[in-house]
């Protein structure tokens, strides 16, 4: 279908300097958890979760260019397929009625366990049905929005709808989905007789985001990642060109779809319990948030992101209860000054590998920043100066500061 | 006379509803079901008047639309604690503080993004955060209620079943946001057909560099478009606050329905608009009858969905060239 282009120069292989500070980095974050505690341990988890779940949203939004708040749900769709899997394997005596059927369905009315539920009893079923429902969701969804000539700011609409309905519809859906409460009370990972708890979680957890993150920096320094950073660029361009623009982004979607899945299939076990919340646009922009944080197309960026904004936020509220606002601010400044991101602020020269991007075209980050800062404040400087100049006192001197 | 707050109205109206609802035939059901929709359709017009301007006209994502329909609530709630206003002398100033704080963000933040929407998107979607931990911190997470004036409570009956009960009825209050929704409609109307600011409001829509070239101060225009949007988002606020308590998320219900009226109808033209919340609130209230409301969104929301696909630019636009 597609003409890959020959003796691209990117197809190098990883480079040292990358290998060795990854390396590194990645030893100090696999004995991290015998030095924190088993709060820390667990915030961490699922801080490296919300990273990977940014990496998704990243291979769409940084590298594609289609702006998505629905990445909360395909994160919760594989959620819900291992919770029900946990919360079939929770012991009869541990169940609050004493029955094999879940709580929240016995006291819904229902008598047996629905057709859909049932066969995610087995393990293996579960894994699967954690990576192809999000990504057969998500596949539909694409298929049916990317064929069109629907663009750019449609697409985040429909997606802003999407998670709406689903939220509303796994809510009325109780006897199914547990309602607002969603799914709790549920039983510990058991793997090859091994329980996944605390530090055991946590290294799996680790090992899944290196492995994404691994995957989707080759991903994106190969030839598909260059077609899709040139989507992002200039997509009537590439149809010209003969691609299929629709058959990549539906690609890449669904490839993201089954990496938010199975992020949302270990986040369960981790935070014992799976609902709604997850599903809102609250959460979906959460994900966005972290993304245009960490910076775009940078992959690496919404990791430190989600793991930065996570632990100062585990700190701040214990002082404040106003949080969200640090947040909306930070976001708007990221937006409107450093819209490379904080991993934009790295100037170049520490640089472990240089991913071809458009941002590359600031050659210093500071002077950038500061150039972006007057930028904004020239309006202001020339009517701040009128004003002084009505008021009739310094003649609009020293007034730009 | 004043304390006869709407909340209490509200509780008694609903309880109207539900005897009606189950007292008289299926046929009046269904009818008092079409009226109840023709309220949900005012509110839905009053959300998405203002993001068909700010949308419509000047083409910005505003994810904050919810968060200055709050605004107009509070400055609501704000004047009756301090003045013991009446809601309806509340409306303009709700009107004006929304207009106010809309230009200053037009002037720090969304001027800074034109032409960049998906930036502008985020930009705004970090200022709802901010204005709603504003408030948060002004006014305390507490619910705030509202009292609707006495004149405007209780139910206007349509249709009395054969023992004199109401069989089909309609709040006053619905008909009164229904009133100030089309009131709206059609000053807006005026001003952007009638008036030669509204001439220039439309023709930088149309083309930004050949008005500038003509003279018409461009950025001048954005900053009344955005801050008109922003103060009907305000009177929205301010008509809508005494339905529900007054709370600093509340702008989040109101959000993505407004997105869908003014999606469905298009903005191409304002009559798009009503047609947008016609169809969302009627539909709606049809499917909730036949299934129940829950699933009533989830259709109506998979069927906006599919109407984007398939005509992005709305129902009721007039197909041109780019």
């Amino acid at each position: 279908m597609t003409q890959v282009l020959e003796g691209n120069p990117q197809q190098s292989k990883l480079p040292l300097k990358l290998i060795i500070t990854g390396g590194i980095v990645f030893v100090l974050f696999l004995i991290l958890p015998f030095f924190l505690g088993r709060f820390q341990t667990a915030l961490m988890s699922k801080l490296l979760l919300f990273g990977v779940l940014g990496i998704s949203l990243d291979l769409v939004w940084g590298f594609t260019g289609i702006l998505s708040f629905a990445h909360g749900v395909f994160f919760t769709l594989g959620g819900y397929a291992m919770a029900y899997y946990l919360k079939l394997n929770l012991s009869t005596d541990r169940n609050t009625y004493g029955v094999e059927l879940p709580d929240f369905m016995v006291w819904n009315g229902l008598t047996e366990l629905p057709w859909f539920v049932a066969p995610l009893k087995s393990l293996p079923i579960a894994l699967i049905a954690m990576i192809v429902v999000p990504s057969l969701f998500a596949y539909i969804i694409g298929w049916f929005i990317f064929r069109s000539k629907v663009s750019g700011v449609y697409i985040t609409i429909i997606t802003l709808a999407i998670s709406s309905a689903l939220t509303t519809f796994f809510v009325s859906q109780q006897a199914y989905t547990g309602g607002t409460n969603g799914i709790t009370d549920i039983a510990t990972l058991e793997i090859f007789g091994l329980e996944l708890t605390d530090i055991n979680l946590y290294i799996v957890i680790l090992c899944f985001a290196t492995a994404v993150l691994i995957g989707s920096y080759q991903l994106t320094r190969s030839n598909l990642g260059l077609i899709l950073r040139s989507i992002n660029e200039n997509e009537q361009r590439i149809s010209f060109l003969g691609y299929d623009v629709a058959s990549f982004k539906i690609f890449i979607w669904t490839l993201s779809a089954a990496i938010a899945g199975v992020a949302g299939g270990l986040f369960v076990p981790l935070n014992k319990f799976i609902s709604p919340v997850y599903l809102a646009v609250a959460f979906g922009t959460q994900v966005v948030i972290w993304v245009a944080i960490g910076g775009r197309g940078t992959l690496v960026g919404p990791v430190v992101a989600a793991i930065l904004l996570g632990q100062v936020q585990n700190y701040a509220e214990r002082v404040t209860q106003d949080w969200q606002l640090v947040v909306g601010v930070l976001l708007l400044v990221v937006v409107l000054f450093i819209p490379d991101g904080l991993m934009g602020l790295i100037p170049k020269r520490f640089s472990l590998s240089s991913i071809p991007k458009a941002m590359a075209t600031s050659s210093s980050s500071s002077g950038h920043i500061q150039a972006r800062l007057l930028d904004w404040l020239t309006p202001s400087k020339a009517w701040v100066s009128r004003l002084g100049n009505r008021i009739g006192r310094g003649k609009g001197r020293d007034r730009s500061r | 006379m004043l304390d006869f707050s709407l909340f209490q109205s509200h509780l008694f109206y609903l309880a109207q509803e539900a005897a009606s609802d189950g007292g008289s035939g299926n046929f009046y059901a269904a009818l008092n079901q079409l009226v109840n929709g023709i309220g949900i359709v005012g509110i839905l017009l009053l959300t998405g008047l203002g993001l068909a301007i700010t949308f419509g006209v000047m083409r910005i994502i505003n994810l904050a639309h919810g968060e200055f329909i709050m605004l107009g609530a509070y400055v609501t709630v704000l004047m009756q604690e301090a003045f013991n206003l009446d809601l309806v002398l509340t409306i303009p100033f709700a009107f004006l503080g929304a207009a106010l704080i809309g230009a200053l963000t037009e002037v720090t933040v969304i001027r800074r993004l034109y032409g960049r929407p998906l930036e502008t998107l985020l930009a705004t979607w970090g200022l709802s955060i901010v204005i709603q931990g504003i408030v948060k911190i002004l006014f305390t997470a507490q619910l705030k209620y509202v009292r609707a004036p006495s004149y405007i409570s209780g139910n206007l009956t349509l249709i009395s079943s054969t023992e004199g009960n109401p069989a089909v009825a309609i709040s006053y209050y619905r008909l009164f946001i229904i009133a100030i929704a089309l009131l709206l409609l059609a000053l807006t109307t005026y001003l952007l057909y009638k008036t030669p600011l509204g001439r220039q409001v439309r023709a930088v829509a149309q083309n930004r560099e050949m008005s500038k070239c003509l003279g018409v101060n461009t950025s001048m225009v954005d900053l009344l478009t955005f801050s008109y949007g922003c103060g009907l988002a305000g009177v929205a606020g301010a008509v809508l606050s005494a339905l529900k308590s007054v709370s600093p998320p509340m702008g989040q219900d109101y959000l993505v329905d407004a997105w869908m009226v003014v999606v469905t109808g298009g903005v191409d033209k304002l009559v798009g608009t009503l047609a947008g919340a016609f169809i969302i609130g009627e539909s709606n209230a049809a499917i909730a009858f036949f299934l129940n409301d829950p699933a009533a969104r989830v259709i109506v929301l998979a069927a906006v969905i599919v109407l984007i696909r398939y005509r992005p630019e709305g129902l009721f636009t007039v197909q041109k060239r780019a």
